[in-house]
């Protein structure tokens, strides 16, 4: 615990035009915590200050400080004013950072059918092309963006996306990142890292549905 | 004597060479022979027609006939129609495609919708045949054909109950099943297109960019049919309200909407690629129209809505993409709605925003998607929507979805969205809207478990010297700001009953000296000035109206044209009485806090 400052000046010396504001200015910007001199309007430059304020408001300020004790060091959180007051507004929408907290383990496993080059892997922010089956755990199919026939296949193309940026559902993001071009890999996400407790209204995700994918990488920009 | 002129030109013509026809051989055809259909003489003109000897001057001139052929075929009921029917296919199999698509196009154009649909559903068919004789340069007659369709179908009067599009009384439902039929062969063509252009880009490996000059035109006729799909989008299907499978098994729109959509992704035009189009660059895409022109936005936000709030083509749409990308891109097509003035755009940006919150957990919103500008620009238009828009249910609506995307944000990112709105709304009413929920905030903060630094703690402080504050001091308004300013001293009395002295969580007993300077001193001051003003106005009012003496007023109000009467002395009086009544119950508040204040600082 730092010391608490100590009165330097009396009631009386204080009063008296031996003292000029400029020192009771600098004694309380030195002292007292930055919301303090906020409030009091005694932020910023020493001269412009001594302008704008009378010497009984600096005497009262002063006096203030010491009842309420509000000295430098005794608001860790200083800026929050200032901080929250400025809201930015961006032209390009900007892609969200990543979350770097450590929730524990992943929410998803990975079992490898068919092995892929195992030198290409996706880099976060790169753009992928996969085959995919989605199903749930029941077996119901619910999204597959494979044709039905060969023939089919070479019109449809696979779905692109760019991978590790939150367009798609956790599982993906994470398990893509994982896989190299070529392989086929079976993976099944728990709900947190899929749909959640929502699921996909007005769709065939029901809420807190574990899904499964069989996911074919098949390009890495 | 039309007939007459028709068969002397017809014979002279008949011995010579169709380069030698003369302008007024072309002239006197064309007038003798839209007389004679005019006139009732179709059989004869249809003998002439038929004749061999006539074929080259048909092909060269047989097309100038349309134009009273048409009128006949209209009105269905004309004892000349099996001729004149005859005649028109015999010139549509004869004559050159490219005349006979002006002359076709020129019909298109009516004075009323009856005529209007009548000719849509007439000559539709004619116009795809004659289409597709043009082989491969049909690009652009396409689109000059599905151009001239659809302003023709702009003119229709619009279904909007369930019953009317079952009726179907304009024809509206009929001519886009009509139009979906006629693109048919074209998107078939056009995916044809597509798909020999990739096998030849795989087979010689030619790189993206390269294209030679044939496979410009393969691209022409997707770009006509894409134009065709987003000027659909846009109108009608912008315009009317889609009924789902349980209230209209059977729907001519949905149906059309549905094949709009499949057409796009036939011509190669994935479906999330454009509605995620806002998030995503777009390839440059070697054609003649820019990503603006080629992907109109209000086009792409019909198309998000007909995704998010009617599941049209859901099986084709992957379900991999997480929520709050999709609400991030929404958000673009949800601005561009709301900020229209027509309420079939704003109930469609509400109704897309409401479904894609939905989807997102709540509390799970992070704050830095407030730095993105819609986050911002959304929640200005919707208080547009909720203070000015005309429809009471839509107002109503605009209000349910700022409290559900209140809902989303997590913590810090409600602290920060309830300052911006503060800041930004200029409305009482919102204002006050946004205080309760800081204090229903504050509310889950203190209880055990849900502690956090916005809602308690270092940073509440700053947040209720916002809301503890008089806009204009003393001066401020009550009545202009009553919503705001009873929000707030229920809020302040919230906080002193419900946080202890002793523990002080929220700081607000610390805080107190300075509210007491800087909202109650001020607001009881107003109050007072307040009451006293309109205590005389009530006093003056009344002996005016003791004295009956006429009052010249200031001000007139007039609404859409009509100067409303002024106000009575009666309801002067009723207005005043309640104005004091409102004082009275600011003051009680503050009496009461006072007492509160009083009763635990001495506890």
């Amino acid at each position: 615990m730092a010391d608490e400052p100590t009165r330097e000046w009396s009631d009386e010396q204080l009063k008296s035009d031996d003292l000029p504001k400029k020192d009771l200015i600098k004694f309380i910007q030195d002292n007292a915590a930055h919301s303090f001199l906020n409030e009091h309007k005694l932020l910023g430059n020493i001269k412009n200050v001594a302008k704008t304020a009378k010497k009984e408001q600096l005497i009262i300020a002063y006096n203030q400080l010491f009842e309420s004790k509000r000295f430098k060091g005794t608001e860790p959180i200083e800026d929050v004013t200032e901080h929250v007051k400025s809201v930015k507004l961006e032209d390009k929408p900007k892609e969200l950072p990543t979350e770097v907290v450590d929730e524990g383990p992943p929410k998803y496993t990975k079992s490898v059918l068919k092995k892929g080059d195992k030198t290409n892997f996706p880099k976060k922010g790169e753009n992928v092309s996969c085959w995919y089956t989605g199903s749930l755990e029941d077996g119901t199919v619910f999204d597959t963006n494979i044709p039905t026939t060969a023939r089919k296949k070479k019109q449809t193309k696979p779905l692109s996306f760019k991978v590790g940026l939150g367009r798609v559902i956790r599982g993906w993001d994470e398990g893509i990142l994982t896989m190299s071009k070529g392989e086929t890999s079976r993976l099944e996400i728990e709900p947190e890292w899929a749909y959640g407790r929502k699921g996909l209204p007005d769709s065939k995700i029901p809420p807190n549905a574990k899904l499964i994918f069989e996911v074919e990488l098949v390009a890495v920009d | 004597m039309a007939l007459e002129q028709l068969s002397d030109v017809v014979q002279r013509c008949q011995a010579l060479p169709d380069d030698r026809y003369t302008t007024e051989d072309h002239d006197v055809f064309t007038i003798s022979g839209r007389t004679c259909i005019e006139e009732g003489n179709s059989a004869q003109v249809l003998s002439l027609v038929l004749d061999e000897k006539n074929q080259d001057l048909v092909r060269c001139m047989g097309w100038n006939l349309l134009p009273p052929l048409i009128q006949v075929l209209l009105k269905k009921d004309s004892e000349k129609f099996s001729q004149c029917l005859a005649i028109f296919n015999h010139l549509l199999q004869t004559c050159r495609p490219k005349e006979l698509l002006i002359g076709l196009l020129e019909q298109l154009e009516q004075d009323d919708p009856d005529t209007i649909a009548k000719s849509l559903h007439l000559l539709l068919n004619p116009l795809q045949k004659v289409l597709l004789c043009l082989g491969s340069h049909k690009a652009s007659s396409l689109g000059m054909t599905l151009s001239s369709v659809l302003d023709q179908v702009a003119n229709l009067p619009l279904p909007h109950t369930k019953e009317q599009e079952e009726d179907d009384v304009f024809s509206l439902c009929r001519c886009c099943t009509d139009l979906i039929d006629f693109v048919k062969p074209f998107v078939h063509e056009a995916r044809q297109n597509l798909l020999n252009s990739e096998a030849q880009r795989e087979s010689t490996k030619r790189r993206a960019g390269e294209l030679g000059r044939d496979t410009r035109g393969i691209h022409e006729l997707g770009t006509e049919l894409l134009k065709f799909c987003m000027k659909t989008l846009s109108h009608p299907l912008l315009e009317v309200q889609l009924k789902d499978p349980d209230t209209l098994a059977e729907s001519p729109l949905r149906n059309f909407a549905t094949e709009i959509m499949h057409t796009l992704s036939a011509i190669g035009e994935s479906l999330p690629s454009l509605v995620y189009q806002p998030l995503l660059k777009r390839k440059q895409v070697p054609g003649f129209l820019e990503e603006e022109v080629r992907y109109p936005k209000e086009s792409l936000a019909s198309l998000a809505h007909l995704v998010f709030v009617h599941h049209l083509a859901a099986d084709t749409f992957p379900s991999v993409f997480s929520p709050v990308f999709g609400l991030r891109c929404n958000m673009e097509h949800i601005c561009l709605l709301l900020s229209r003035t027509e309420e079939s755009r704003i109930q469609k940006g509400l109704e897309l925003y409401e479904k894609s919150l939905v989807r997102v957990e709540d509390g799970s919103l992070p704050a830095d998607l407030m730095e993105i500008k819609t986050f911002l620009t959304v929640p200005q238009t919707l208080v547009k929507v909720m203070t000015v828009c005309p429809r009471h249910d839509l107002r109503t609506r605009g209000l349910k979805v700022l409290q559900l995307s209140i809902d989303k944000l997590d913590t810090e990112a409600k602290y920060n969205f309830f300052q911006y709105m503060l800041k930004t709304s200029n409305h009482s009413g919102v204002e006050g809207y946004v205080i309760k929920n800081i204090k229903n905030q504050i509310d889950t903060a203190l209880q055990p478990g849900n502690s956090n630094t916005w809602f308690e703690g270092a940073h509440l402080l700053p947040l209720l010297r916002k809301v503890l504050s008089l806009p204009d001091g003393p001066e401020t308004d009550l009545l202009q700001n009553l919503d705001r300013i009873m929000e707030s001293l229920n809020l302040l009395r919230y906080l002193i009953i419900r946080d202890k002295v002793t523990e002080n969580q929220t700081g607000i007993w610390t805080e107190l000296y300075k509210i007491e300077d800087t909202f109650l001193k001020p607001l009881r001051v107003g109050v007072n000035m307040s009451r006293a003003h309109y205590e005389r106005e009530l006093h003056d009012t009344m002996a005016t109206k003791r004295g009956k003496a006429k009052v010249e007023s200031l001000l007139s109000v007039s609404v859409g044209d009509e100067k409303l009467p002024n106000m009575t002395s009666e309801s002067q009086i009723q207005a005043l009485h309640s104005a004091l009544h409102t004082f009275d119950m600011i003051e009680s508040v503050l009496v009461r806090i006072e007492e509160l204040t009083e009763v635990k600082e001495n506890l």
